[in-house]
């Protein structure tokens, strides 16, 4: 709780304190462990890939409410699929936009067009002031950006940021059968993701990158083609990401 | 990773704004050493080169990329000036910046070359001498922050190497010293200035190029050695140079044709005056021969650099 500024008042500090301290009690407060709980939502999603059963109506909810053009994707299903029989699993992957803590792609944007927000952590792009430069899409670590070929403007998944604003969870989590994407305020200790996070074993995709991913999976199989190779097990990854193959 | 978001007018930008910088940094120093052009056995007709191509070739550079935006793609032309409406920490931002002040810089600097009776101590001099000064540093910058650009990337593994930008910057100078004695080779006549000087002038971009091509190899040698001896990522990216798809383009089309081979070339002509002091006496064939190969060179380095770093990505998920 050091960073508050010098600027804000007594009230504000006593606010932020009465809200942080919530979410700092049940982080366990490590000395060193930044929370940026002064951040007043951390928005965040939990795949529980045991409960996706790869209808992909994520990706189709994701595509009618963002209007993605033809050929584009903000979010899509990978179906993993491996193993030698008798002994197979197929397992599914759902992807979107991380919103990571330290996002590549804000970092090496010229124009500042694409920010992560203050308020809640979501990482926006603004179609108004992107030129359109592909810097972002080849930061990412994850294949998330695109170039909308309507407005000629890096577009990704932000968490249906239209939707969340007015207190609804995004198209996907809705729309999701099996319950297996879950979304919510990571300052909230009562939130279902803060629950579910502090009771599973999770993991973020390429956390090597640095990048420190705000989707968090539960149970999801990272295998690929070279550990199934030194496995010597079968593999097949399949994807309905805009390039038929994973990135 | 196949999915290549920068193309063909990348490639050429990086590769023509490289050349128009270096040449523009080259022309500045040629310049400046010899104290402005005015001391004895001036280099100001050949500075002039440099000085006249270094806004041309930045200028269509510049002018490709601007065709790769996706706004002006979709029609909405003006939208890039929203580059210079903020500054970040962006190498883009910065690099931005540094390219429109190049522009502006070597226009000026052209003008002042631009009169064919334009000659050392005339009336632009000492505005000539400012500008080579600004040119130098501008020169280098515009030469470098590509390779920062693409090297500030940890999702591209093949770009994410600090050596990247040296390797940009050598290249941009070797291929501006080909670029002058190339335009001087094919346009320049030996009777303006004695052709004792036109000698010495092929010499000395000659042994130049002989040294920034060496340097080359040299940064070449760190780039692949530090990605071969690691393991990962980068490991994986640059395998498909060391033996993976690229690599033929790579070897015959940078390495042989743009290095090895002008470098020998060189070697042949510049080392018996170097070591021996005799006579510099090089064939034009040869010449136009050398500066064909370098640019050659440039263009494949830009483009093997800009497709493999495309083609390959984080491995793992």
């Amino acid at each position: 709780m050091s960073e508050h500024t010098p600027k804000a008042s007594r009230r504000e500090f006593l606010l932020k304190v009465a809200g942080g301290s919530a979410a700092v009690a049940t982080a366990t407060a490590l000395p060193g462990v930044v929370t940026s709980a002064d951040r007043p939502k951390r928005y965040a999603m939990v795949i529980d890939t045991r409960r996706c059963v790869g209808c992909q109506a994520c990706s189709v909810a994701c595509k009618t409410e963002n209007e993605v053009p033809l050929g584009e994707t903000r979010s899509w299903v990978e179906f993993i699929e491996k193993g030698n029989f008798p002994n197979v699993r197929r397992s599914f992957l759902p992807r979107l936009c991380n919103q990571c803590e330290k996002p590549q792609c804000v970092a090496v944007c010229p124009t500042g067009a694409t920010y992560k927000r203050s308020q809640d952590g979501i990482v926006v792009v603004d179609a108004d002031v992107c030129i359109g430069c592909k810097y972002c899409v080849q930061a990412c670590p994850y294949g998330m950006r695109f170039i909308n070929p309507v407005t000629g403007a890096a577009d990704k998944c932000d968490f249906c940021l239209h939707r969340v604003e007015q207190g609804l969870v995004p198209a996907c989590v809705n729309t999701c059968q099996g319950r297996a994407r879950i979304f919510g305020d990571l300052n909230d200790p009562a939130s279902e993701v803060s629950r579910l996070l502090s009771s599973n074993a999770t993991s973020v995709l390429r956390p090597e990158m640095g990048t420190e991913p705000m989707v968090y999976y539960i149970d999801a199989d990272h295998t690929d083609a070279r550990d199934a190779a030194r496995q010597s097990i079968y593999i097949r990854i399949e994807t309905n990401r805009r390039q038929k193959e994973r990135v | 990773m196949h999915e290549l978001n920068w193309g063909l007018p990348v490639i050429l930008y990086l590769f023509l704004g490289g050349m128009g910088a270096g040449a523009g940094a080259v022309s500045a120093s040629i310049f400046l050493r010899s104290g402005g052009g005015d001391l004895a056995g001036s280099n100001f007709r050949f500075a002039r080169w440099g000085a006249l191509l270094a806004p041309v070739l930045v200028i269509l550079g510049t002018g490709m990329i601007v065709l790769e935006l996706g706004s002006f793609q979709t029609g909405h032309y003006f939208r890039f000036i929203n580059l210079f409406r903020t500054i970040n920490l962006s190498p883009m931002s910065i690099g931005s910046w540094v390219l429109a002040l190049f522009i502006l810089v070597s226009l000026a600097y052209a003008y002042t070359f631009l009169r064919p009776d334009a000659a050392p101590g005339d009336a632009l001099q000492t505005l000539r001498k400012k500008l080579a000064w600004a040119m130098v540093p501008l020169g280098l910058a515009v030469a470098l922050y590509t390779g920062v650009l693409l090297g500030a990337m940890p999702a591209r593994p093949f770009w994410n190497s600090p050596i990247l930008a040296m390797l940009f910057m050598v290249s941009a100078l070797s291929t501006g010293v080909a670029a002058i004695l190339l335009v001087r080779a094919l346009f320049a006549h030996r009777g303006i200035i004695s052709p004792d000087n036109f000698e010495r002038h092929s010499y000395m971009l000659s042994s130049s190029d002989m040294l920034l091509i060496g340097l080359e190899v040299v940064v070449i040698f760190l780039f692949l050695m530090f990605g071969h001896l690691t393991v990962g990522n980068v490991k994986t990216a640059m395998s498909v140079i060391l033996g993976g798809e690229m690599s033929a383009l790579f070897w015959f089309g940078f390495v042989l044709l743009g290095l090895v081979l002008p470098g020998l070339i060189e070697m042949k002509y510049v080392l018996p005056t170097l070591l021996y002091q005799r006579p510099f006496a090089i064939p034009r064939r040869m010449e136009v021969a050398i500066c064909v190969l370098v640019l050659v060179g440039g263009f494949m380095l830009r483009y093997v650099v800009v497709i493999a770093g495309q083609m390959t990505g984080p491995v793992g998920i």
